[in-house]
C-alpha cells in the first residue's frame, strides 16, 4: 500500500495517535536532551493539523468517515465517526493546540535545582494530552469512549491550571471537584442509556432510542447529560469553577483552556441531543426550553459580571460564560439556522477567545500586566498584540466583517423564523453590553495615561507573533469565507439531522 | 459568629441535597431493569454477543479480558493514559527539588532500618513471593482472573515494602520519580506500539489478528490475539507500576523523617 493510501485509510485515528505518541515519549526524549521532547510534541501536533485538514477534504468528498478500531464491527467494537461538523471541530482543536504549543516556547517553565527538564517535559506532555483528549472527544463515535477522552481532557486541564499562577492550585482543586461531578453525571447518563438500550455506539443508540420514545430512563439520561455537559462547558448556573480556572491557569496554556476546552463539550451536547435523542418528542422540547433559559440567563449574567472587573483575564472569563450561552441558545432554537449559528459560534468564539488570551499572555510575558488600568497606550509598544486584540474584541462585539457577526446573524435568523423574539432581544442587549466592556478596554488601550518606565526591547519573539497573527487572520477569514463554509460543509451535514 | 452561621447553612444545604438525591435514587431504582434479568436490553444485546463469540474471536477464556483488551482495547489504552497522566501531573506540580548529591545523603542518613529484626527478616520472605505472584497475575490475565492493572499494583507493592523497611545497604535499588515517569511513558507507548504494528500489515489499529508474528504461530490467527493481549497487558503493567512508584517517591521526598524522629 502506498503511503498516501495508508494515510487516507487511517486518517481519523492518526489525528489522535500523533499527539498521543508525542505526549508519551516527551518525558523520555526530554531526559536525553532538554529540548527534544518539546520539539517532538510540536512536530506531532503539526502533523495532526495537516492530517485533520486533509481529513476535512476527505469528508467533503466521501461523506461520513468511519474507522473501526481493531476491525470489530460496531456496536461490538469502538468506532470513530467524522462528519462535516465534528471534522471542523477536530481541525479547530488541532490548529489551536499546535499554535499554543508554539506560543508556549518563549515561556521557560524551569524549576529550581538540577532537574529543570522535568517541568518542561511535564508541561509539553500535558499539553499534548489535552489535545489528545479534545480531539478524541470530538471524533468519538462511542458514548463510553467519549467519557474516557473527557477524563483525559479534565486531568490535563487540572495540571495546566495548577502549575499556573499563585492561586492556580486552588482554582484547579475547585475545578477538580466540580469537574468530577460533571464527568460522573455524564457517566450516569450513559449508564441509564445502556440500561435502556444495551448498546454504547452512538449510531446504534439513536436507532434503538427511536422505538423507546419517552421512557423514564431516557428522560433521566437526558437530564444527567445536560448537567454533565453543562458543567464541562460552564453553562450558566453550573459555571462556578470557570472564572478562577480561566484567570489563574498557566498563561501559556490559558488560550487553549479558555478557547477550546469549553467548546468541545458543547459539541458533545449537540451530538447527543440532535444526533442521538429523538429531538421532536414533547419531553425533548422541554429540555431545549430549559437549555435555552440557562443560556439566555448566562448571556446576561456573564455580560453584566464582566462589567464589574478590571482584571483582563476575569473580564474575558466572564464573557466566556455569556458566549457559551449563545451556543446553548442555538441548540434551544433548534432549527437549521439555530444549529448553524451554534456550530459557527463554536468555531468563531474559539478563535476569538484564544486570540484574546494570547494577547493577555503576551502582556504578562512582556510587562507583567494583569489589569486593564495599566494598559495606557500600550499599542505604541506592542502594535501586533494591540491589532490582534482589536480584531478579536470587535468580533466578540459582533461587527460585520468579522466572524462573530455571522454566527449571531444565523442565531437571530433562526430565532425570528421560530418566532422567539425574546432571544433576539437578548442577542441585541448582550451585544450592547459586550460593546461596553470591550470599549472600556479600548479606552485604556488608546487613550489611557502612558506609563513612561516601559523599556523598549524589541518586538515579541516570532513564536508568539505567529499565533497572534494566525488567530486574527482566522477571525477575519471565517467572517469573509463563512458563506462557502456553510454551504459546502455545515448545511449538508446538519440538514441530515432533520431528515432522520 | 458569622463564619459559624455560614457553616450551618452550608451543612443544611448539603443535608438537603443528600436527602433529595437519596429519594431520587429510590425512585430511579424502579425504572432500571431487575438485576440478572436475562431479557433486559443490557443483557440481551451486545453483552450476549460477547458471551457467545468471545472465545472463538479472541482465544481468551476470560471474557472480561477479551472485552477489556480486545473488543474495547482502545478504551483501555486511554485508561492507561489516564494513569500515566496522573503521575505526570503530580510530578509536574511537585517537581524534584533536591540535587542528586542531596538525595544520596538523604538515603544514607536514613541508614537504620524502619522496623526491627522481625520486620526485616519477614520482608525478605514476603517480597519475592509478591513479585512472583505479580508476574503470575500478569501472564494469567488472559486465562483466568488477573491482568495488567493488578499485576502493576502488586509489583509496586513489592517496591514499596523494599523502599520502606530495610536499611540502605540491603535495598534492591531506588527508582526516582522522574525516571519512573519516563518508564511509565515507555510502557504506555509499548501498548500504543502494539496497536500500530498491525497497521503496517494492512490491518486496523489494535487488530491483533494481523500482528506480524505469523511465522511463530502456525496454529491459526486466533493465537495472535493471545500474543496481542499479552503485549498490551505488559505495557499496562509497566505503566501502573511506575506511576504508583513515582507518586510514592514524590511524597517520600517531601516528608522529613529526621524531624519525625527528633519529635518522638
Amino acid at each position: 500500500m502506498s503511503w498516501f493510501g495508508f494515510l487516507e485509510a487511517h486518517a481519523p485515528l492518526l489525528v489522535i495517535l500523533f499527539p498521543l505518541c508525542g505526549g508519551l515519549l516527551c518525558p523520555f526524549l526530554s531526559k536525553i536532551h532538554g529540548t527534544w521532547g518539546k520539539r517532538v510534541v510540536m512536530v506531532c501536533l503539526f502533523l495532526s493539523v495537516v492530517l485533520s485538514i486533509w481529513q476535512l477534504v476527505l469528508v467533503h468528498e466521501q461523506g461520513v468517515l468511519h474507522y473501526w478500531l481493531g476491525n470489530w464491527r460496531p456496536p461490538y467494537g469502538i468506532e470513530l465517526a467524522i462528519d462535516g461538523v465534528n471534522g471542523l471541530v477536530v481541525a479547530l482543536v488541532s490548529v489551536i493546540s499546535w499554535l499554543t504549543a508554539l506560543y508556549s516556547s518563549p515561556f521557560e517553565v524551569v524549576s529550581k535545582g538540577s532537574k529543570g527538564w522535568v517541568r518542561t517535559a511535564g508541561y509539553y506532555s500535558i499539553l499534548a494530552f489535552l489535545s489528545v483528549g479534545l480531539l478524541g472527544m470530538a471524533s468519538a463515535g462511542d458514548a463510553f469512549n467519549l467519557y474516557v477522552f473527557m477524563e483525559i481532557t479534565a486531568l490535563s486541564g487540572y495540571g495546566l491550571i495548577a502549575i499556573g499562577e499563585e492561586k492556580g492550585p486552588i482554582a484547579a482543586f475547585r475545578y477538580l471537584l466540580t469537574g468530577t461531578i460533571g464527568a460522573s453525571m455524564y457517566l450516569l447518563g450513559v449508564g441509564f442509556l445502556y440500561a435502556a438500550t444495551g448498546t454504547l455506539n452512538m449510531t446504534d443508540l439513536s436507532i434503538r432510542l427511536e422505538t423507546l420514545g419517552d421512557s423514564p430512563l431516557v428522560i433521566l439520561a437526558a437530564a444527567c447529560l445536560v448537567v454533565g455537559f453543562g458543567i464541562k462547558m460552564a453553562l450558566f448556573p453550573l459555571h462556578g469553577w470557570q472564572p478562577a480556572a480561566h484567570s489563574y491557569a498557566h498563561p501559556a496554556a490559558d488560550p487553549m483552556i479558555a478557547g477550546i476546552m469549553i467548546k468541545v463539550p458543547a459539541y458533545g451536547m449537540l451530538r447527543f441531543f440532535f444526533y442521538i435523542f429523538y429531538e421532536n418528542s414533547p419531553v425533548m422540547e422541554l429540555f431545549f426550553q430549559a437549555i435555552g433559559i440557562m443560556g439566555a440567563l448566562g448571556i446576561l449574567f456573564g455580560s453584566l459580571k464582566a462589567l464589574r472587573y478590571s482584571a483582563y483575564n476575569k473580564i474575558l472569563a466572564y464573557s466566556s460564560i455569556g458566549q457559551v450561552g449563545y451556543i446553548a441558545m442555538g441548540f434551544a432554537i433548534g432549527n437549521i439556522y439555530g444549529l448553524m449559528g451554534a456550530v459557527l459560534h463554536i468555531l468563531s468564539h474559539a478563535f476569538m477567545k484564544t486570540g484574546l488570551f494570547y494577547t493577555s499572555g503576551a502582556l504578562k510575558y512582556k510587562y507583567g500586566i494583569h489589569e486593564i488600568t495599566s494598559f495606557g497606550q500600550i499599542y505604541k509598544d506592542m502594535p501586533t498584540t494591540a491589532t490582534a486584540m482589536v480584531v478579536c474584541a470587535l468580533s466578540m462585539v459582533g461587527l460585520p466583517p468579522f466572524a462573530g457577526f455571522f454566527s449571531k446573524w444565523y442565531l437571530a435568523m433562526g430565532a425570528i423564523e421560530n418566532g422567539q423574539y425574546l432571544y433576539v432581544a437578548i442577542l441585541i442587549l448582550s451585544s450592547l453590553l459586550s460593546a461596553i466592556y470591550f470599549f472600556r478596554i479600548f479606552e485604556e488601550l488608546f487613550m489611557g495615561k502612558r506609563i513612561e518606565e516601559r523599556k523598549k526591547d524589541g518586538p515579541l519573539p516570532w513564536q508568539m507573533l505567529l499565533p497572534l497573527g494566525a488567530v486574527a487572520a482566522a477571525v477575519i477569514g471565517l467572517g469573509l469565507g463563512n458563506s462557502s463554509l456553510v454551504s459546502e460543509l455545515l448545511k449538508p451535514t446538519l440538514l441530515e439531522v432533520f431528515l432522520v | 459568629m458569622k463564619y459559624k452561621k455560614g457553616r450551618k447553612r452550608a451543612a443544611f444545604g448539603l443535608m438537603l441535597t443528600i436527602v433529595l438525591t437519596a429519594m431520587a435514587g429510590l425512585k430511579v431504582g424502579s425504572f432500571l431493569p431487575i438485576v440478572g434479568d436475562h431479557n433486559s436490553p443490557a443483557n440481551s444485546y451486545v453483552a450476549n454477543y460477547y458471551i457467545i463469540h468471545a472465545l472463538e474471536d479472541t482465544n481468551s477464556p476470560n471474557i472480561v479480558t477479551a472485552v477489556l483488551a480486545d473488543y474495547r482495547g482502545f478504551d483501555t489504552l486511554f485508561e492507561t493514559c489516564v494513569l500515566f497522566l496522573a503521575g505526570l501531573v503530580v510530578m509536574t506540580i511537585l517537581p524534584p527539588q533536591i540535587s542528586p548529591e542531596q538525595r544520596k545523603r538523604l538515603v544514607k542518613v536514613d541508614n537504620h532500618s524502619f522496623g526491627g529484626t522481625v520486620l526485616d527478616s519477614s520482608f525478605r520472605l514476603v517480597v519475592p513471593v509478591i513479585m512472583i505472584y505479580g508476574i503470575y497475575v500478569l501472564f494469567h490475565g488472559e486465562v483466568s482472573l488477573g491482568g495488567g492493572f493488578q499485576a502493576g499494583a502488586l509489583l509496586a507493592c513489592a517496591y514499596l515494602l523494599d523502599r520502606i523497611i530495610p536499611s540502605f545497604d540491603n535495598r534492591l535499588g531506588v527508582l526516582w520519580e522522574e525516571k519512573a515517569v519516563v518508564l511509565a511513558g515507555i510502557g504506555t507507548f509499548f501498548y500504543a506500539f502494539t496497536g500500530m504494528l498491525p497497521m503496517f500489515c494492512g490491518g486496523k489499529f489494535l487488530e491483533f489478528g494481523k500482528l506480524p508474528f505469523g511465522i511463530f504461530l502456525r496454529e491459526g490467527t486466533v493465537q495472535l490475539h493471545s500474543a496481542g493481549i499479552l503485549m498490551v497487558e505488559l505495557g499496562v503493567t509497566l505503566c501502573v507500576m511506575a506511576i504508583i512508584i513515582s507518586i510514592l517517591e514524590v511524597v517520600l521526598e517531601r516528608t522529613d523523617f529526621e524531624e519525625w524522629r527528633k519529635s518522638e
